[in-house]
């Protein structure tokens, strides 16, 4: 309120300040416009070079064959046609492994080590993030630690930990380490940090239990973190290809099929195109999904101070 | 605060610890068995000959005290080198990564048009840096480089991945000048390696600049405060806690992404070239150099990390 009370003094009475300055402010908080339109363009050119790959990826898994092996050869698609995927399809019903089981395989691997490393990354954030904790430094320094050396060598000792689980060549050898990936929980730590200590303090005098506060006050506040964060985990999952751990066919993902189909070389020129195409597709619909839910964050955050 | 939290008869403070615990426990759990347990097992196996037993099955190990990290740093000629030319790949990278995504971020925050999908297009090359696409990529790229009678496989294998000189190749094969496509290789080599690299980075900046309340700026824009002051007063610091998050992230990704590090996978996994012949994988040596650069770049983190946290500001 005194906000606007002196705004409004500030326009009756102009000591310090212009009023022309006021009237372009009450538009947006701006820079010019040669300045936004340059801007722009800096974002157009770029982005059309970003995007070639996928313009051509996407005109590619249309083309028939002659047209993909044309010479100069074509970014737009004259003669679009499906016959890609259909032989996409063919060759895969050639293996014994059905194309819809790889497609499953993806599918759990992918949304079971999404979800359980949201929930369990975000669970662990907000006690190190919000609660007074004995060793929370150590604790993470420990993480940065962990994080750093995970991928360099580690594949003996990983294998040996799977093994003595016993969950080798099972979804859960890839699955169960999703879950603990350390980049998950330092997200959504920092982001957690950021929440107002009086909107968890209220909740408390109110009467919510610590796991009411995590789901209904702390969650819905760090929204963009854990859709970020998801966007992050599907990508990763979904590209991997089990490696050592998914020995048996009928287990292994989406991602190490379409590899061997890649592998065909020039002969699967066309399926190859519709490989790179489902294999982008899926990430990138997922992504432009879940960014289109985060726009409407903070409208339904309120706090009043 | 010093009064008993009634029912469970616990201090605020043990209460908040016992919570503390079972929130944290499942996912500690998974860090011990699978992140922490390796870190120990390679520490271990840096200090020993590790001899894969064909026969049987399983593996020997062989005490040698500190005779890997002898070799790797008195004997190697490379390793140190590599070690130091990494890091300082990474001082370098590490500024212009966080610079640019912030950038970027501020960019694609604006309501424009179809920002969604100009967003995903930014976090193509994310995407795209997984095997099966890039595969496929390069198959497209010999293709369109040289017709059919010019892919054997060798060529397009040594394509490495699909970067902005293979675009820039390929644009020259669709009939564009060949001056165009060099000044257009110069000028955006440098970037699309950075944001190749910043893509993550550039989503985390957009969920902290999503993060910031709009109320902020409404007081300030009633206040009076220009465009520039509102991001120097509340941009920036709103999002400093994330710029840390970033340094970090991109330190440990651009390390990971490293040549030591590689060489350390290779010298763990292949069969190394060296002028005697051929010598066996040495995993021994491979984690004593994990270990080695590991602990460098821990270092580096800590001090990066130190003196960026003194310049974060935190809301509460």
């Amino acid at each position: 309120m005194a906000a606007i009370t002196t705004g409004r003094r500030a326009a009756h009475q102009p000591v310090k300040k212009k009023e022309p300055k006021l009237a372009k402010r009450t538009k947006r908080l701006s820079r010019s416009t040669s300045g936004t339109v340059a801007l722009f363009a800096f974002l157009f050119v770029f982005g059309i070079f970003t995007s070639l790959p996928i313009i051509l990826t996407v005109n590619r898994a249309f083309m028939p064959l002659d047209e993909l092996f044309l010479f100069p050869p074509r970014f737009f698609v004259r003669n679009p046609t499906t016959s890609n995927f259909s032989d996409l399809f063919i060759i895969m019903q050639e293996s014994w492994v059905p194309f819809s089981r790889y497609f499953l395989n993806s599918i759990i691997i992918t949304g079971f080590g999404t979800l359980g490393h949201l929930i369990f990354a975000s669970m662990a954030a907000y006690p190190l993030a919000k609660n007074t904790f004995p060793f929370k430094d150590a604790l993470f320094a420990i993480v940065v630690l962990a994080l750093m050396f995970s991928p360099v060598v580690t594949g003996i000792p990983n294998f040996l930990i799977i093994s003595a689980l016993g969950i080798n060549n099972t979804y859960l050898a890839v699955i169960l380490p999703a879950f603990a990936a350390p980049i998950g929980m330092y997200l959504m730590k920092q982001f957690m940090e950021q929440i107002p200590d009086s909107l968890i303090e209220s909740a408390r005098l109110d009467g919510g239990s610590e796991f009411f506060i995590w789901r209904k006050i702390v969650m819905p506040n760090v929204k963009p973190a854990w859709l970020t964060l998801i966007i992050l985990q599907f990508q990763a999952l979904w590209a991997t290809t089990g490696g050592v751990f998914l020995r048996s066919e009928e287990l292994k993902p989406l991602s190490f099929a379409m590899n061997q189909v890649a592998l065909g070389g020039v002969a699967r020129a066309g399926a190859n195109a519709a490989v790179i195409f489902i294999m982008m597709a899926v990430p990138v619909t997922f992504f432009v999904f879940s960014q289109s839910r985060i726009i409407e964050t903070m409208a339904t955050s309120g706090m009043k101070d | 605060m010093k009064a008993k939290a009634g029912r469970k008869g616990l201090t605020l403070r043990n209460r908040e610890l016992v919570w503390g615990l079972i929130f944290i426990s499942p996912w500690l759990i998974g860090v011990i068995f699978f992140f922490l347990f390796n870190l120990i097992q390679s520490v271990v196996f840096s200090f020993n000959n590790l001899i894969i037993d064909q026969v049987h099955g399983g593996f020997d190990l062989h005490w040698v005290g500190l005779r890997h990290y002898h070799d790797i740093f008195f004997i190697d000629g490379n390793f140190v080198r590599e070690l130091f030319e990494s890091v300082g790949f990474m001082l370098l990278n590490v500024p212009l990564i966080i610079f640019f995504s912030l950038f970027m971020a501020i960019l694609l925050n604006r309501a424009f048009m179809g920002r969604g999908l100009v967003r995903a297009i930014f976090f193509l090359p994310v995407i795209m840096a997984t095997s099966a696409i890039e595969g496929s990529l390069e198959l497209i790229m010999g293709i369109v480089m040289g017709g059919v009678s010019s892919v054997p496989d060798d060529v397009m294998r040594a394509q490495q991945g699909f970067d902005a000189q293979s675009i820039a190749m390929m644009l020259s094969q669709f009939g564009i000048p060949m001056q165009v496509v060099e000044y257009i290789i110069e000028a955006i080599a440098m970037l699309h390696s950075v944001i190749r690299a910043g893509g993550v980075q550039i989503l985390i900046f957009l969920a902290a600049l999503q993060a910031i309340p709009p109320s902020m700026y409404e007081v300030a824009q009633i206040e009076g405060a220009t465009g520039y002051e509102a991001f120097w007063k509340i941009t920036i610091p709103m999002v400093s806690p994330l710029i840390l998050t970033n340094v970090i992230y991109t330190i440990v990704d651009t390390f990971v992404q490293s040549d030591v590090v590689a060489t350390a996978r290779a010298t763990a996994f292949q069969n190394v070239y060296v002028l005697e012949g051929v010598r066996g994988f040495d995993f021994g040596r491979g984690s004593a150099m994990a270990v080695v650069s590991s602990l460098l770049a821990c270092l580096v983190l800590m001090v990066v990390g130190w003196a960026i946290s003194k310049y974060v500001f935190y809301y509460n």
